[in-house]
């Protein structure tokens, strides 16, 4: 049973006497305890959604059912603090005229009254899970910024919520501390079995820490998937785009085989082959799109139907890998290659692209979609995806 | 299975979004935010239009019988045919212009020296002079105003005396301070603590690698201050001049010390004495008529201001980093300097202190001799602190301060939290109401505010309590400007995490927003309890012998002519205010100062 409903959510604002849609009649389900990611660019209406679902915001219209309570509806909405959330915020929001314990403890003040040795319990119990337990006497402001982070994701603990929202708890912190806490996160999640909805931009920690993601632009959800799903066969550029660096190809179907269950494909580059996983016919448009892991670089010339001759641009070394910018005749290419190899620029190189990698993004007939590609996804996604 | 919350109770449409979007709307709840806000902004209207509708009804009334607001009204157009035909009307404007821009420039002047001097100089003992300037803020002009009449009155000014034994002069003067430019000076020094600390403030908040790039570029000293910091200052220029001009155009306390005795006469004494005559009944409908006067003569420069300070972001002149700025060296100009310096403090604090404590300490007021100084004697402040009279009068200042303070204080509280929190549609009606008292020259709110009460069936008429709202409506723009920062400082996910852990609202302010504005609420309280005290438009223009304050009690005794015992008076009171000062100093001193 669906642990949160959203059903047709909207959410219009008024700013300067235009109407704004942040939410665009969204709809999704999260099942009990699972983990699940709202990825997208800024504005695209992930952190509204969330707010929403934290009654923070009252939605135009459409329906949000927490735990079978119907919290929105076009009949009535549940104030914030009837609901039965633990919110972790971006800037943490953690009280800086209360201690450590009085921060945790806030929530237990609020319902019935719980006797001081309970409340005592509780709030150690919270900072336990999150290896806080000997700050609880200091003062808030004296933490440190990740120290604050766990403290706000006990107190959002503390009441035993139904649902945990997360609204991109790691984006303030550094890139170590933030690595360290993704997979702390988790554990914390599976171990305390809480449904939690994660909002973020950050495609590494949608990808590592979510059971499904919900990819969204301009206020819709786009593609919704497991992890491998939204990586390895997106839907459209914008998902591949947004989720890790990729090159596309633009192309045109020539031949089918069925029975390898391959199609050929007359591209800028040449004639490329790949692995048919969507419905096509001949003549339909395509974008076909590469990983840069999926690629292999070399010197001399692969076997395989995919062989390119490309010239090398630049090749930036980052430590596990060397990051490639090529050009195949006209066309740029990004391609991930062993530490080792070492291409100048104006190297003549060859690129192999193995049939199996190739995602094929159907077309419509106007031309290539628009590419909402934020700047952020042109950092190299690479360095994680090797894990 | 699902449930759902039912909400029966009827539907209020939450402003601004789901009205246009969703024909059927969600039904909410009336929740207890809702009636706040609404009840604070229904307070707001009522305290700050209500005046200005007497004010304009009064206006075009036939007010002999006094104003009317129920039907039949006495219309007439005969108030504004009294003003515009009366040479007497342009006279008045004329002199007003030149009284309030001579004050202004002559602060600003000084101010901007001293600024620099203190700020960008290697001249000596900088933090001393820093102090000594803004010290006479602890003086309220009435004060000053006293002091330096018993200075250069023509008939027995100290100094005026003084000049006429060294110069072997006779008869009157040689100098008068009842006039247009001995008052420009007085108002213009009084007008220089605040300015001056208006404008240290963002010449020290300034980045000072804009100076530096200038420097690097190859500019000099005059080019550096023409090109690059004057501009970069002029949002804070202008702000403080707009201001301190509404400051000077209402001021009643140096135009009815100095200029009545003078006859030099400018639009806030004409109010005052439309309506409180020295001899006949008050002419309301006149008083309205020039109240309107005022009220646009000092909205003018606010719109000018708004075109202005419109584009602000265009100046940020505050960043986080600041770096030492560079200090330039006086060189031979440094004796200069310091003479100017402690000269003006001499002349613009120490002096009138003097001369105070002088006139205190002797039964009559005469000049320095040696007979006069076997005459010291502490009697008269014996005699006034014991009477009935200052005590009733002390009692009233510190229900009038604590009063106005409070009352002000807690309704900026939530009207900024209108402003900066809600989205409520009234929010743009909060924000222009609580910054229009701000615009509303004090003699106007007076007053409008004594017509109100005039007819109203409260009985607050002749009381402290009078005063009160009056000054509460007043000092809630000085409030709402501390709080709305103070509010805005506060992260918005501070209360939304409060509200996710589960609290109510009155939990969220209760342990979140009442803790952390206490701090802003304490400086605010104790400056508006001291502006409070100081302030003696308000109390003059709701004068009764039931309100008697210490700033009217000065004033009546010194138009009594008891200089000593206004002397005695003037003392305590200033000793009061710097003490206070001291008090808010040391609160929110390095928020203010640093």
């Amino acid at each position: 049973m669906a642990a949160i409903k959203v059903d047709e959510l909207h959410h219009e604002y008024n700013d300067r006497g235009r109407a704004v849609t942040a939410v665009d009649h969204v709809s999704f389900e999260v099942e009990e305890n699972e983990f699940y990611t709202l990825l997208g660019p800024s504005g695209c209406g992930k952190t509204t959604t969330l707010r929403c679902l934290a009654g923070l915001e009252v939605p135009t219209s459409g329906t949000i059912e927490m735990d079978d309570v119907v919290v929105f509806s076009s009949r009535g909405v549940v104030p914030t603090h009837r609901r039965d959330i633990g919110m972790v915020f971006q800037d943490y929001a953690v009280w800086p005229h209360m201690s450590v314990f009085e921060n945790v403890a806030f929530p237990l003040h609020t319902g019935k009254r719980l006797p001081g040795r309970v409340i005592k319990d509780r709030v150690h119990e919270a900072l336990e899970l999150v290896n806080m337990a000997e700050y609880v006497d200091r003062k808030a402001t004296q933490l440190s910024g990740g120290q604050q982070q766990r403290l706000s994701l006990a107190r959002a603990l503390v009441r035993q919520p139904k649902v945990l929202l997360l609204d991109e708890p790691l984006s303030n912190l550094d890139a170590k501390l933030r690595e360290q806490m993704r997979k702390e996160l988790r554990f914390l999640q599976r171990r305390v079995k809480v449904t939690t909805i994660f909002v973020t931009h950050d495609q590494v920690e949608a990808l590592s820490m979510s059971n499904r993601i919900a990819v969204m632009n301009k206020g819709v959800i786009i593609q919704v998937g497991t992890p491998r799903e939204i990586y390895q066969t997106p839907h459209s550029e914008f998902v591949a785009a947004f989720v890790g660096a990729t090159s596309f190809i633009q192309g045109t179907v020539t031949t089918i085989d069925t029975d390898a269950a391959q199609v050929t494909l007359d591209t800028q580059i040449g004639k490329l082959v790949s692995d048919l996983h969507i419905e096509l016919g001949v003549g339909d448009l395509v974008t076909v799109a590469i990983r840069p892991e999926a690629m292999r670089v070399s010197s001399d010339p692969f076997p395989g139907p995919n062989n390119l001759e490309a010239i090398v641009d630049i090749g930036l070394f980052v430590g596990d890998a060397v990051d490639y910018h090529v050009h195949v005749g006209d066309e740029l290419l990004r391609v991930k290659g062993s530490p080792r190899s070492h291409y100048r620029r104006r190297d003549k190189v060859f690129i192999d692209v193995p049939p199996a990698e190739c995602v094929l993004i159907l077309r419509a007939d106007e031309g290539p979609a628009e590419l909402a590609r934020p700047e952020d996804t042109l950092e190299p996604v690479m360095i994680d995806t090797t894990a | 299975m699902t449930t759902t919350i039912d909400r029966d109770e009827p539907v209020t449409v939450k402003p601004g979004r789901a009205a246009k979007a969703d024909r059927k709307g969600p039904r909410r709840r009336i929740s207890a935010r809702t009636v706040i806000n609404t009840i604070t902004i229904l307070v707001l209207l009522y305290l700050v239009l209500g005046p200005l509708i007497m004010l304009v009804v009064s206006a075009f009334e036939d007010t002999s019988g006094g104003v009317v607001i129920t039907p039949p009204f006495p219309w007439t157009g005969a108030n504004f045919d009294t003003v515009f035909t009366s040479s007497e009307t342009y006279s008045v404007l004329w002199t007003t212009v030149l009284f309030s821009g001579g004050a202004l420039i002559f602060a600003f002047a000084v101010s901007l020296t001293f600024a620099w001097l203190v700020e960008r100089t290697d001249m000596p003992a900088r933090n001393t002079i820093f102090v000594l300037v803004v010290a006479p803020q602890g003086m309220p002009a009435l004060i000053s105003a006293i002091a330096w009449s018993l200075l250069l009155n023509p008939t027995n000014g100290f100094l005026n005396e003084v000049l006429r034994r060294v110069f072997h002069l006779s008869g009157p003067g040689p100098l008068n301070v009842y006039s247009l430019p001995w008052m420009i000076l007085v108002q213009g020094m009084a007008l220089v603590p605040l300015t001056f600390l208006l404008v240290t403030a963002s010449l020290r908040g300034m980045n000072a690698s804009l100076e530096d790039a200038a420097r690097t570029s190859g500019s000099g000293f005059w080019t550096i201050a023409r090109k690059v910091t004057l501009p970069l200052l002029r949002p804070a220029i202008i702000g403080a001049l707009v201001y301190e001009f509404v400051t000077v155009v209402e001021a009643v306390d140096i135009p009815l010390v100095l200029g009545l005795p003078g006859h030099v006469t400018v639009l806030s004494t004409q109010i005052y004495n439309a309506s409180h005559p020295p001899v006949g009944l008050p002419n309301y409908g006149v008083g309205s008529t020039y109240g309107i006067f005022l009220l646009i003569l000092a909205l003018a420069p606010l719109l000018f201001y708004n075109k202005i300070i419109g584009n602000s972001s265009d100046y940020v002149t505050v960043t986080g980093k600041t770096f030492r700025p560079k200090i330039q060296e006086l060189g031979r100009l440094k004796p200069w300097a310091m003479l100017f310096s402690w000269g003006y403090i001499f002349v613009s604090f120490a002096l009138p202190l003097l001369i105070l404590i002088w006139a205190s300490i002797q039964p009559y007021f005469g000049t320095l001799s040696r007979d006069a100084l076997k005459r010291v004697t502490v009697k008269s402040y014996k005699s006034t602190l014991s009477s009935d009279l200052f005590a009733t009068a002390l009692k009233n200042t510190i229900i009038l301060g604590l009063a106005t303070a409070a009352g002000s204080m807690i309704l900026a509280m939530l009207v900024s939290w209108i402003i900066v929190r809600s989205r409520s549609r009234f929010r743009w009606m909060a924000d222009v109401l609580a910054f229009l008292p701000h615009a509303i020259p004090g003699v106007v709110i007076g007053l409008s505010t004594l017509l109100i009460y005039l007819i109203l069936p409260i009985p607050v008429y002749g009381t402290i309590w009078i005063i009160a709202i009056a000054m509460g409506t007043q000092y809630v723009s000085l409030g709402t400007r501390l709080t709305t920062g103070g509010i805005a400082q506060i992260q918005r996910s501070l209360e939304e995490a409060a509200e996710a852990s589960g609290a109510k609202q009155r939990h969220v302010w209760r342990r979140v927003l009442v803790p952390l504005l206490r701090p802003v609420f304490f400086n605010g309280f104790l400056m508006v309890f001291l502006a409070s005290i100081q302030n003696l438009t308000l109390p003059l223009m709701l004068y009764s012998t039931g309100n008697l304050v210490l700033s009217s009690l000065i004033y009546t005794r010194w138009d009594y002519g008891d200089a000593t015992g206004t002397a005695v008076l003037s003392v305590v009171m200033t000793a009061i205010t710097i003490v206070a000062a001291l008090f808010l100093r040391g609160a929110g001193g390095r928020r203010a100062g640093d």
